[in-house]
């Protein structure tokens, strides 16, 4: 077996109970690298095009990823992919913790999971052994209440991954739970797998994973090791997670508030990392191989409420749930964390769609009588928990939020579109982009919908000027191509790209693993490839010009900032054409934002061309021809 | 008075280091806050989250003493 590689994928048919054990394929893993690219893939060749989300023929593919369970720092990830429900898109989401290297061990390199259970069933891998056991039990039950009885009776040593109320009824941005805390949150892949009726999957393994160069790779390591024990970023991280962080994005006029209203927040003090480390702190939590311990295990005791424990809130929850929703208090956001754990919601999306709804009854666009007698106001626990109760339960108007805000907003008309803040269906991060376009054009262009992670430009926008787009499309397109191979090997990106590990490091140790002679150069075109896929693929399904997706909601450019620090600036419209404009003429793609003949052949995307040229969205040839380098590297942010 | 600044990532290419692979030693008045003195050595103070010393954090108008040591911390790209 190749090094670095289990050797098995599973394959499980839900519907008729057949499990198949097959070789992982090599040549695809080499082409694809594993994580976020061998998903993408197979969801590309396994998905019909017309296949419903929820329905039989979508598929789940869980991959573990190639460096998971090596002797890599921050080695821990574990990648989640379907067809989005949420979004209509090809989706994936990854998780920390431990249930990555624990399919490794167990001896699996991928999970394809299709089908669907007449029952509820939870998965059960134990190295050689993998059954299907009834979950009935626990449906129902939230995701942290699952993974302790599932525990209770599997064994404490299992690691599991399971979903909640929320994803059981079929909520669009359910997320998939681990280690009471863990999340793969984004596009709703807990939504598949509830979809499914596949309540859990728990897995044990005892195996080695063999790696080429182990030497080599021990000496790499160590001298990361040590230099990263070192680094100035390291105690920060260790001591207070990514919730300190909140301040300077308020102080720069970047967190949302109150819906994305503005972008400033007068009480932050109340809700900011400062407050989590000294009302709620009570311990730190790491994931698989890695000391930075940057999760945060809060206690949260408000009176009238059930004492709970929650890991977080990191960055994303506490903005997002914090002054996006007007809270006051740490600990009423610590608990909406908690509430939205245990119904297994993705904490970013929930706090996306409480906030439209607050702004929608703010301005009457929905009342009490929609809301069973109660309110929605601005920092109000009890207003949230029962509209979160509406929504995981689908009762009333609940139905609507559930999914999305996206659809929500076309349901409830009377202007609501303009402040449903996603793209293509997925709720923005916890970044205003109003004063920081590159951020907006990041919302914009991500292929699974709105989401940070594939670039984030804020300091980018700080050093460049924060009311031009110039240049900003090829620095995106760069950031696209690096950061998502963080999510393609499963490694983490606050461990490999926040303590000044180098690019060049992290291929080094891909190749010590693997034996491979995989360059930099060539890791960034293979996920540029990944991401072409994604683009074809969404054209297919959505069968309209991508560029007709590629819009943020009306408020980016008709409202300027009303207060604080960014107080009047904001994107036109023109900025967003022409950063558009900028992107697709970056990447290769025409003016309405599909992909041409020369970029996918020159990616090895030959077999895409046919496809879309046969619904006529293959794009229209680029006079002078494509770019020959797309994206560009840039400080002050490489990654 | 001296006081001696360290940085990693893209916060050190800008502090230019000159003690150590991450420390640069600076001279400075007395009374100056963080985000005075970064500003004054041509650092964007926006660029920085917060600094740290001994181990503690501090916000930007923190006011160093003689020969303290502060750390300046980018902020996470993408929590």
């Amino acid at each position: 077996m190749a090094n670095g590689l289990a050797g098995i994928t599973l394959r499980i048919n839900l519907t008729d109970n057949k499990i198949h054990r097959l070789p992982t394929d090599e040549r695809l893993m080499r082409e694809w690298y594993g994580g976020r690219g061998i998903v993408a893939k197979m969801i590309y060749d396994e998905v019909p095009r017309d296949a419903d989300p929820l329905g039989e023929q979508n598929v789940l593919v869980v991959s573990a990823g190639i460096l998971s369970g090596c002797f890599i720092p921050g080695g821990s990830k574990v990648e989640f992919g379907s067809v989005s429900p949420l979004t209509n898109l090809p989706g994936d989401s990854n998780m920390g913790g431990h249930f990555g290297p624990a399919i490794k061990f167990a001896g699996y390199d991928l999970l394809m999971i299709g089908g669907i259970s007449k029952k509820p069933v939870y998965l059960y891998i134990d190295n050689d052994v993998v059954e299907i056991r009834d979950a009935s039990k626990y449906w129902g039950m939230g995701s942290l209440d699952t993974e302790s009885q599932l525990k209770q009776e599997v064994g404490e040593d299992f690691e599991v991954v399971t979903i909640g109320p929320a994803a059981e009824n079929g909520i669009l941005f359910s997320c998939i739970s681990h280690d009471y805390g863990r999340q793969a949150g984004r596009t709703g892949q807990g939504a598949v797998m509830g979809s499914k009726r596949l309540k859990a999957i728990v897995v044990r393994g005892n195996r080695s994973i063999h790696v080429h160069d182990l030497p080599s790779l021990s000496k790499h390591v160590m001298g990361i090791i040590d230099r990263t024990k070192k680094h100035p970023n390291m105690i920060p991280w260790q001591k207070y997670g990514t919730s300190f962080f909140m301040k300077w994005s308020n102080d720069n006029g970047v967190m949302p508030t109150h819906n994305f209203q503005t972008t400033y927040y007068e009480d932050i003090d109340k809700v900011d990392g400062e407050q989590l480390v000294e009302k709620c702190l009570v311990n730190h939590k790491a994931c698989f191989g890695c000391w930075m311990n940057c999760g945060k295990y809060s206690k949260v005791s408000i009176p009238g409420k059930p004492v709970v424990f929650v890991e977080g809130p990191e960055y994303e929850t506490g903005a997002l749930c914090g002054p996006n929703l007007g809270m006051k208090d740490i600990t009423h956001v610590a608990y909406i964390n908690w509430m939205c754990d245990n119904l297994g919601m993705d904490t970013m999306s929930a706090g996306g769609v409480i906030g439209f709804a607050m702004e929608c009854f703010e301005k009457g666009l929905i009342t009490e009588s929609d809301l069973e007698g109660h309110s929605l106001k601005w920092g109000s626990l009890d207003d949230i928990e029962h509209f979160l109760n509406m929504v995981v339960n689908k009762r009333g108007m609940g139905a609507w939020f559930a999914l999305g805000t996206k659809r929500a907003a076309e349901m409830i008309k009377g202007g609501a579109e303009k402040f449903a803040m996603q793209v293509k269906g997925q709720e923005m991060s916890g970044y205003d982009g109003r004063w920081a376009p590159g951020m907006a054009l990041s919302y914009m262009t991500a292929d699974i919908g709105a989401h940070h992670n594939r670039s984030w430009t804020i300091t980018t926008d700080m050093a460049e000027g924060r009311e031009s787009v110039e240049g900003r499309a090829k620095i995106i397109i760069y950031l696209q191509h690096i950061r998502p191979l963080f999510d393609v090997f499963c490694i983490c990106r606050l461990f490999w790209g926040e303590l000044d590990v180098t690019f060049e490091e992290m291929i080094e140790a891909l190749n010590d693993v693997t034996g491979w002679d995989v360059t930099p150069e060539e890791a960034l075109k293979t996920s540029e490839r990944i991401w072409n896929l994604n683009r074809c693929h969404f054209l297919e399904r959505n069968r309209k010009n991508g560029r007709d997706f590629d819009y943020p909601p009306a408020r980016t450019w008709e409202d300027k900032i009303p207060t604080g620090p960014g107080k009047g600036k904001g994107v036109t419209y023109a900025m967003i054409e022409r950063m558009l404009d900028d992107y697709y003429a970056g990447r290769g793609w025409d003016k309405q934002g599909n992909p041409t003949r020369e970029i996918l052949e020159d990616l090895g995307l030959g077999f895409a061309v046919q496809r879309l040229d046969d619904i006529g969205l293959l794009g229209k040839p680029i006079p002078g021809g494509i770019p020959s380098v797309r994206g560009e590297k840039y400080n002050p942010k490489a990654f | 008075m001296l006081i001696y600044l360290r940085a990693g990532g893209y916060l050190r290419d800008l502090l230019k280091p000159d003690i150590d692979y991450y420390s640069k030693k600076i001279e400075v008045s007395k009374g100056l806050a963080v985000r005075e003195i970064i500003d004054a050595i041509g650092i964007q103070s926006e660029l920085i989250a917060f600094v740290s010393t001994h181990g503690n954090i501090k916000r930007l108008d923190y006011v160093p003493g003689d020969g303290e040591e502060i750390t300046l911390h980018p902020p996470v790209s993408g929590g």
